[in-house]
């Protein structure tokens, strides 16, 4: 029930907000971070609940009411441990996403943050949805206002950017709705009880043609918002033209649903035939991680460098998902959560560059330590976040991903490893072309205001404590190896 | 025939009245809002009818009439979309030099025609309706006959509607020719012996013909967009949702009398057309600066999404299938409605600049415009989402794989130009204010409060779909 | 002679004879009166009495020419109505068999032709002058 008032929450803050914002603008980002921050303390509140739970693995809050039972639909939301994590830093990032839209956004404020906060209610539904068509609800949910804070707020090319993105993510979505219904009525018609329910689902007996059919109706729904390498085409647009806030909850949330969605469907309920599709989106993920890496190299745009960096890190996700080793599984969930605060971290100083130079094009910055130390400074330390300097949250991650694999695909490994290598040398050119040299721009800067500062260390501390004292994240997932039969100690 | 069995008729009977108690009422010169208002009046005693006459159902009429539970269905929704439409027609006519008085009259025989198409079982009837249906909708296009496209939209829906009844009745007459019989059931009887015959075959096709071009389906659709764009709004909403609505309703009779879907030829066909219907309808649609001529297309692009939940022919399709009408009608009714409620003396609020930064002066009605649109493209909490659901999870059950791959395929496409008009109602440059209408204050507000109970509707289906769709259950199983 | 059974049935040629007789006496009247009146009358022709009749319409020159809408009006107004007595045909023929019940429908129908005739009166479509 608790999963549902936060829910609710947002949903009726966001709708406050647009009615506040009618008489008093500034309310509305008050009323904003006031719900966000509800959220994450009711997030943190279950943190107890959590630990006290016996065997601290599986479903510690679980709750179902009926919803169209003509069809089996029921509103069934649940909380494991993962998807706690995924809620924990959906508020936190939340609430950063409002306050660096404090001054950004200056017109139609009640409708901005009536979109935020619908797009974080349809991303922690999509974390907690325990059925599968409620899970598609808050799939397309989540994409609407997303698509509005583009199109709306966005850069100059926000419409091309805006289209794309949703054409490609509803394309992949429409493909796994179709698979959903085909599972729905396979398990139907084995067992006489046609339901939408995970847990029932995960039950059912599949021929391996079905299976593999199925199962890519999925998994492309997912890789695209993942994305891996053939689909990321509309990662970099959609990250460059979309406002600060909008870019910080497509790299730190939209992309995590798709890696949550393999997680947590395409492996438990088509064990064998993700093992059979396992060397390719290994492959492919190879290819994302160098392939990005790359691209990121050659950017002159800042945000599409960093949205390049994504399609890099993403590219380890996938690698650690389809090796199928309980570290490597470990590592993919701290590379989630740390993939979205270092990004998102670096998408925030992008933002906060923009909002003083008024361009993205790195070729025009320059020699701006001289003038904001303190950005230079946060900059550094994100960025070597972000290219996996140990003792950061990012290196842990990385290197539980490459010892998983290891044991099962050396060869590929080795090429990924080569991506951390690439991932200095773009986060130092990034850092060299934008701080460092000669001052290029002839525009006074002030250096961070106290709000920035705020949210800058708040992520860089997070990112400190998860490289030191990973131990609590990792014990959080470790049941997600007993749900999969494939995945070995 | 006795007396008895003219009670489920009641309801029809009525409607037939309404129409001759409006020529009643202008013949005694009774000002336009009586009439308006004794219309709505008789629409109401319509419904109340049904209700009354619910516990004889399902109750054959021989030969012509079957008056079963979904007949009662879609007749229900038929005349909960004229209550509508003759709302939207008054402040429309109101504005406009016209005699609006002589439309209701073509409104309400129209409707008759469409709601004897439901509950029509023989082909007399089938072509007795169609004809009230056609006949009026020639005079109801052309109605406000000192525009030009009025006049072309009014001139092509005649020449094409009398060349499809030619096809109709040609067909019927093979069919009869072949089977003996023009009850649907009668020629279900003889259907073993006639299935495989030529003349037969053909006359099938040339009603497929015919139901096509009503139904505006590819390749019959030529009409589509300029009748659309020449009609006047409440009418234009009267061919998207009624007329079809009634077409599609016989259609769906005659092809569950005689199990149509059991002859690979036909399935093959109606896949044909299907697939066709909407690629065509979405891709034209791309480019469409008009918001009539986008939203006819769209029709087009959409009863072709019907036709996949038709193709099965098993129960899931028809439960979808209706539910895909409802959920249709109340979307269409409320774009149709804001663009009446937009449209002055002068202008039909129809090209796509009126709808720049339409959220920021009147953020009511562009924001219900936004939800109809949505719902058309299929997005979640709205209706049209889950009545996309259902067809795919009809077509899933019976595994007709192309069409399905079709569907998301030009859904996708559809999306971009519904993304596209909501990009146009929240854009920054707004044109000079749409003139406020001030002029009959009480029909404006029941308007404005009819389109937000419209949205609500789109919403709540779209949440709670639970009663709907147990409604439409329990109206399906009395046949 | 007549009534007798084998020339009363349709399957003999001889059963046609009483309409030979029928046209026989219809030509036979056309003739006579025709000859007749050819003798009787009394004759003055004019220019205006030779030419073909057109009700009143000029039957030469350009076809284009604006013609009062009440022509039109009227004579659709008199099509229509013609053809729904025709309805009254079938009816007739089958008078005692519909009984009571025919009575009602066509008493029915006869109403909501008056009540089309009332329409017509009220709106002013029969008004010959303005």
């Amino acid at each position: 029930m608790i999963l549902i008032w936060m829910l609710c929450i947002l949903l009726a803050g966001g709708i406050l907000c647009w009615l506040a914002a009618q008489r008093q603008p500034l309310l509305a980002r008050w009323i904003a971070l006031i719900t966000v921050s509800a959220d994450l303390l009711i997030a943190c509140w279950l943190f107890p609940v959590y630990q006290a739970f016996p065997d601290n693995s599986s479903w510690f809050i679980n709750y179902q009411a009926n919803w169209i039972p003509a069809l089996g639909v029921s509103f069934h939301v649940a909380l494991d441990g993962f998807s706690h994590i995924l809620l924990l830093l959906t508020y936190f990032l939340g609430i950063l996403a409002v306050l660096c839209s404090w001054k950004e956004v200056r017109e139609r404020t009640g409708f901005y943050f009536f979109n935020l906060l619908w797009t974080l209610a349809g991303i922690s539904g999509v974390f907690i949805a325990m059925d599968l068509f409620l899970f598609y609800f808050c799939w397309e949910i989540m994409l609407i206002p997303m698509f509005l804070l583009i199109i709306l707020w966005g850069d100059v090319r926000r419409h091309y950017a805006a289209y794309k993105f949703f054409l490609f993510t509803q394309a992949g979505s429409l493909l796994m709705l179709l698979a959903i219904l085909a599972l729905y009525f396979i398990h139907g018609q084995q067992t006489g009880n046609y339901t939408f329910d995970y847990f029932a689902l995960l039950q059912t007996a599949l021929t391996p043609s079905t299976a593999m059919w199925t199962m890519l109706g999925f998994l492309i729904a997912f890789v695209i918002k993942l994305p891996a390498v053939p689909f990321h085409n509309w990662l970099p647009d959609a990250h460059g033209e979309a406002p600060t806030a909008g870019s910080l909850l497509l790299a730190g949330l939209l992309l995590k649903t798709g890696a949550y969605g393999i997680i947590r469907f395409v492996l438990p309920i088509f064990p064998q035939a993700a093992a059979d599709i396992a060397p390719w989106m290994i492959l492919i993920g190879v290819a994302g991680i160098i392939y990005g890496a790359l691209l990121a190299f050659s950017q002159t745009d800042l945000k599409r460098l960093i949205a390049y960096t994504s399609v890099s890190h993403m590219g380890f996700v996938l690698v650690g998902v389809f090796s199928f080793s309980s570290i490597a599984m470990q590592g993919v969930v701290m590379q989630i959560l740390t993939h979205g605060l270092s990004t998102g971290a670096l998408f925030l100083m992008a933002g906060m560059l923009k909002e003083r130079l008024h361009t993205r094009d790195i070729t025009k910055m320059g020699g701006l330590w001289t003038s904001m130390p303190r950005l230079g400074g946060m900059a550094i330390l994100l960025t070597m976040a972000s290219a996996g300097l140990p003792a950061l949250g990012n290196f842990i991650a990385e290197f539980f991903i490459l010892l998983g694999t290891f044991s099962n695909n050396p060869v590929l490994s080795i090429i990924a490893t080569l991506g951390l290598i690439l991932s200095a040398v773009y986060s130092l050119r990034m850092m060299q072309k934008v701080f460092m040299g000669p001052l290029i721009s002839t525009v006074p800067v002030v250096d961070l205001s106290a709000r920035e500062l705020i949210i800058l260390t708040a992520l860089s501390i997070s990112i400190v404590v998860l490289g030191l004292f990973p131990q609590p994240v990792i014990d959080t997932v470790h049941h997600l190896s007993t749900i999969h039969p494939l995945l070995h100690e | 025939m006795n007396e008895l069995q003219l009670i489920p008729l009641l309801p029809f009977i009525i409607l037939a009245m309404a129409s001759v108690v409006t020529i009643l009422l202008i013949a005694f010169r009774l000002s336009h809002t009586v009439i308006q208002v004794t219309g709505f009046l008789m629409m109401c005693l319509v419904v109340f009818a049904t209700w009354y006459v619910r516990d004889t159902l399902p109750e054959e009429v021989p030969p012509l009439f079957i008056v079963d539970g979904q007949a009662a269905l879609f007749t229900g929704v038929i005349i909960f979309c004229v209550l509508v439409i003759g709302l939207f027609s008054y402040i429309y006519f109101e504005e406009r030099e016209e005699n609006p008085k002589e439309y209701y009259i073509l409104l309400f025989l129209a409707t008759l025609g469409a709601a004897i198409l439901t509950i029509s079982q023989h082909f007399i009837s089938l072509f007795i309706g169609l004809e009230l249906l056609s006949v009026s909708l020639y005079a109801l296009i052309a109605y406000l006959r000192n525009r030009n496209n009025a006049v072309e939209a009014g001139m092509k829906y005649l020449v094409l509607a009398a060349l499809s009844s030619a096809f109709l009745l040609f067909g019927m007459a093979l069919i009869y020719m072949e089977a003996g019989s023009m009850k649907f059931s009668g020629i279900a009887e003889k259907l073993p012996q006639v299935s495989s015959s030529p003349l037969f075959l053909m006359g099938l096709g040339t009603i497929v013909v015919a139901i096509g071009f009503k139904l505006a389906l590819v390749p019959f659709h030529l009409w589509a967009a300029d009748v659309y764009q020449g009609s006047p709004t409440p009418v234009t909403a009267f061919i998207a949702t009624i007329s079809k609505i009634g077409t599609f309703a016989v259609l769906l009779r005659f092809a569950q009398t005689i199990h149509l879907q059991q002859y690979p030829l036909i399935i093959a066909i109606f896949s044909v057309i299907a697939i066709s219907s909407m690629i065509v309808g979405n891709i034209l649609a791309l480019r469409q600066q008009n918001l009539k001529r986008l939203l006819a297309y769209s029709s087009i692009a959409h009863f072709g999404y019907l036709l996949v939940a038709f193709l099965p022919g098993n129960e899931a399709g028809t439960e979808a299938a209706a539910f895909y009408l409802i959920a249709y009608s109340i979307t269409l009714l409320s774009a149709f409605g804001v663009i009446t409620l937009l449209s002055s003396r002068e202008h039909e609020a129809e090209t796509l600049d009126i709808y720049t930064g339409l959220i920021w002066r009147r953020p009511v009605v562009a924001t219900i415009l936004a939800i109809s649109l949505f719902s058309l493209a299929g997005i979640p909490l709205t209706a049209g989402f889950l009545a996309k659901f259902f067809v795919l999870s009809a077509g899933v059950q019976q595994a007709v794989w192309l069409p399905l791959a079709v569907l998301i395929l030009t859904s996708v496409i559809g999306l971009y130009y519904y993304l596209r008009v909501i990009n146009t109602l929240f854009g920054t440059s707004g044109t000079a204010d749409v003139m406020q209408k001030t002029v009959h204050p009480f029909f404006h507000v029941s308007t404005y409060i009819t389109l937000v109970v419209l949205a609500g509707m789109l919403f709540w289906i779209g949440v709670f779909p639970g009663l709907v769709l147990q409604g439409i259950r329990l109206f399906l199983l009395l046949h | 002679m007549f009534t007798d059974t084998v020339l009363l049935s349709a399957t003999t040629p001889f059963s046609y004879f009483p309409i030979v007789l029928q046209l026989c006496a219809a030509l036979g009247f056309v003739g006579l009166t025709m000859f007749a009146t050819h003798f009787l009358g009394p004759k003055r022709k004019t220019s205006d009495k030779l030419v073909t009749f057109e009700s009143g319409i000029e039957q030469k020159g350009n076809a284009r020419q604006p013609v009062a809408i009440k022509y039109f009006l009227t004579a659709i107004l008199f099509v229509l109505f013609d053809v729904e007595v025709i309805f009254f045909y079938p009816y007739a023929v089958n008078f005692r068999e519909l009984g009571w019940d025919g009575f009602l429908a066509m008493l029915l129908f006869v109403a909501f032709f008056l009540g089309g005739f009332f329409y017509i009166l009220k709106k002013g479509a029969l008004k010959w002058e303005d």
